[in-house]
């Protein structure tokens, strides 16, 4: 267990030089919390397909270090041509010269998180850590303690963001075995709008795992575009944790694209707090070799009349696999939730694998409430009706997986940023 | 045109579908300028015939051939089929959500040409196409840009169908059913597309369990399935007395032959 001897280590020197402030001190509860449960194995009901036995032996450091690839890698990506406020982190430290934010409102804050607990303390202290709990959630506990560093949205009442913000997350191991840690807080007031674009993208040919955790609170009648592209190479591990907590009226637009990664895990929680809310979450997974992708979703309905509609879809090739574990819990007071959830599944190859589990737990009565997953390989029938009008099979297979593919990627309501996911998205099928 | 032009010829043709027997022996032969109508009671294998002809894969023939202008076509994959000039208006057009009608049709004009050996169309000359031919059947512009029938009324599809028969000028088209679930105003549209797609150079298999489309769409002749087997041929007024009398003196007759 070569991780949790160097995340102590880590804490250990942390700790000797910190402050002795109340932040110390949630970082200390959170490592007291991490060294008593230390990584979850495949024993544990929540990780039970998805082994992070081969991360924890790996030799991963945190390092500040960036090498001179990262600025051709981000005028390669498909975010350069892009107009939109970018914050980029290299290894979980904000790099201002790559940044660049272009919103001219000056009452909205995209910035970082170190440089807003001392710029934007209110806020900062309302929301920092309030969400994403701790308490048996060890990788949440290990981000607490260590996290370095990461994007800081702050969008007050009644403002709109004219443009999106990206925050572009590079993993470089360049040098050596990486452990990145960044923690994203994003706070959108009452009657306020948004668009939140995750990228994560490698460089380097050591492993990296990235841990991240991201708390959004949004306020009532806000609304939120959120969007999560996953695109790492190499031998990359992403643990990603994202707790979005809803006040009423509040209309929330979440995708997440799966593109690349040898193993990914994210954990995408919604918990609506008040009546009338609104949430849409898409999910888009495409692996292969023998790479890894788990998502865990979880919609909290606690409040009544709220909607939720969850669509997550996934092309498996050659040996790789993949988990959907999605969960819907409909509390007693949640009277009239409509909650839908569907995982669509296309296996490629005879070797690759999807283990899926859709899950409603309802306390209410007086709901509507569907759910269902699908595994299978394309359908005969409009391959046939394809190839009828002269289309050959495997041109027809491709427009047949494209079309389910894109189907996630047009949720995105960024038309250029679409267009070039899309491409990206033909490329890879 | 010669006479001798056979372009589709039938020969004992026998299918089955897990083992059930559906086509026990069917004898055709379509000239090109010609058009056949295909009648029967429900279960007589219309549906069937049309399917074996087009190529799905779930029929299993058993005996007999098939050829278009003198080429084996049972030997040919569906896509081959459709590129060398076989067109099957469905009775149920499918919807395919995320594939656009222009993308689709694009694929399917330039796969033919490709296999032609002609270059692909320009993109200006393939619009002005679908312009046009998009005419002949009055479809809304603004279906082409929807996914493939996707939402469409049963009219829109089956106009559709006829739309994408326009696009591909086949050399056979087979029309299974267009008619059913059309009402009067969708059945005239789409029998007057098929007319003004007629020519000397093109045959229609008209398959249809009513004598209402032949009412616009009128077949030089007349043909009535019954169990598997081409029980009695005629012209056009044949499939009148079908009308007034039903299939079952049809099927009295075809007993008491056996």
């Amino acid at each position: 267990m070569k991780l949790e001897e160097n995340i102590k280590t880590e804490f250990h020197q942390y700790k000797n030089q910190a402050e002795e402030n109340a932040f110390f001190q949630m970082r200390e509860k959170a490592f007291a919390e991490f060294d008593k449960n230390g990584f979850p194995t495949i024993k544990n009901e929540e990780w039970k397909y998805t082994n992070l036995k081969s991360i924890f032996d790996k030799n991963f450091k945190s390092t500040c270090v960036s090498s001179a690839n990262v600025k051709n890698l981000l005028v390669d990506s498909v975010f350069n041509s892009i107009k939109a406020n970018k914050l980029v982190f290299v290894n979980g430290s904000f790099n201002p010269e790559l940044s660049n934010i272009i919103e001219k409102d000056n009452a909205i804050v995209i910035s970082n998180l170190a440089k807003a607990r001392k710029e934007n303390t209110n806020v900062f202290d309302a929301h920092f850590g309030k969400y994403a709990k701790i308490e048996n959630e060890s990788l949440n506990a290990m981000n607490m303690a260590l996290m370095s560093d990461g994007a800081f949205v702050y969008v007050p009442s009644n403002k709109k963001v004219e443009n999106p913000i990206i925050i572009m997350n590079v993993v470089d191991s360049t040098d050596i075995n990486v452990l990145s840690q960044p923690r994203n807080l994003i706070v959108i007031e009452k009657n306020a709008e948004a668009c939140i674009v995750e990228s994560y993208i490698s460089a380097g040919t050591n492993a990296s795992f990235i841990n991240v955790v991201n708390e959004i609170y949004v306020d009532e009648n806000a609304h939120l575009e959120h969007y999560k592209i996953q695109q790492q190479t190499g031998e990359s591990y992403q643990n990603n944790y994202t707790q979005i907590f809803q006040e009423a009226n509040t209309n929330i637009n979440q995708v997440t694209l799966t593109l690349d990664g040898t193993m990914v895990r994210n954990n995408l929680h919604f918990y609506m707090n008040g009546k009338n809310c609104d949430t849409l979450l898409y999910g888009l997974y495409i692996t292969e070799g023998s790479n890894h992708v788990d998502n865990h979703t979880r919609v909290d309905h606690a409040m009544p009349n709220c909607h939720s509609n969850e669509l997550y879809k996934g092309i498996m090739k050659d040996k790789s696999t993949a988990v959907f574990n999605g969960k819907i819990m409909v509390h007693l007071d949640a009277q009239k939730t409509n909650a839908y959830q569907r995982n669509q599944n296309i296996l490629l190859d005879p070797e690759a694998t999807i283990n899926t589990k859709p899950q409603l737990e309802i306390f209410a009565d007086d709901v509507k409430c569907t759910h269902g997953a699908t595994v299978g390989q394309l359908d005969e029938e409009p391959m046939f009706y394809l190839r009828s009008r002269g289309i050959p099979e495997d041109v027809a297979r491709k427009m047949l997986l494209n079309a389910f593919a894109d189907d996630i990627a047009e949720k995105i309501k960024i038309p250029e940023l679409v267009g070039l996911l899309e491409q990206l998205i033909e490329e890879k099928l | 045109m010669i006479a001798t032009n056979k372009m589709l010829s039938i020969k004992n043709l026998k299918a089955e579908i897990e083992g059930k027997k559906i086509l026990n022996g069917i004898n055709l032969e379509v000239k090109a300028g010609e058009v056949h109508a295909i009648m029967g009671p429900n279960g007589a294998g219309k549906s069937t015939l049309s399917a074996v002809l087009a190529g799905r894969a779930d029929y299993d023939v058993t005996e007999g051939s098939v050829t278009l202008d003198g080429k084996d076509l049972l030997d040919m994959s569906a896509e081959d089929r459709a590129r060398e000039g076989v067109f099957l208006a469905f009775q149920y057009p499918i919807e395919i959500p995320g594939v656009s009608t222009t993308n689709f049709l694009k694929t399917a004009v330039n796969e033919k040409r490709k296999y032609q050996g002609l270059e692909p169309m320009e993109a200006t000359d393939f619009l002005k196409l679908m312009r046009q031919k998009m005419e002949f059947v009055e479809m809304d512009k603004s279906l082409t840009s929807r996914s493939l029938n996707e939402g469409f009324s049963g009219g829109e599809k089956k106009r559709n169908e006829i739309f994408q028969m326009a696009m591909l000028e086949p050399k056979l088209s087979i029309l299974d059913e267009t008619d059913s679930g059309l009402d009067i105003d969708a059945l005239r549209l789409v029998s007057e597309g098929v007319n003004k797609l007629r020519s000397k150079d093109n045959a229609y298999i008209v398959i249809t369990h009513y004598q209402r489309l032949l009412d616009y769409i009128v077949p030089d002749f007349v043909h009535v399935l019954y169990k598997g087997r081409i029980v009695k041929s005629g012209d056009a007024s044949l499939a009148k007395e079908l009308e007034l009398k039903g299939y079952d003196w049809i099927k009295a007759e075809v007993e008491a032959s056996m």
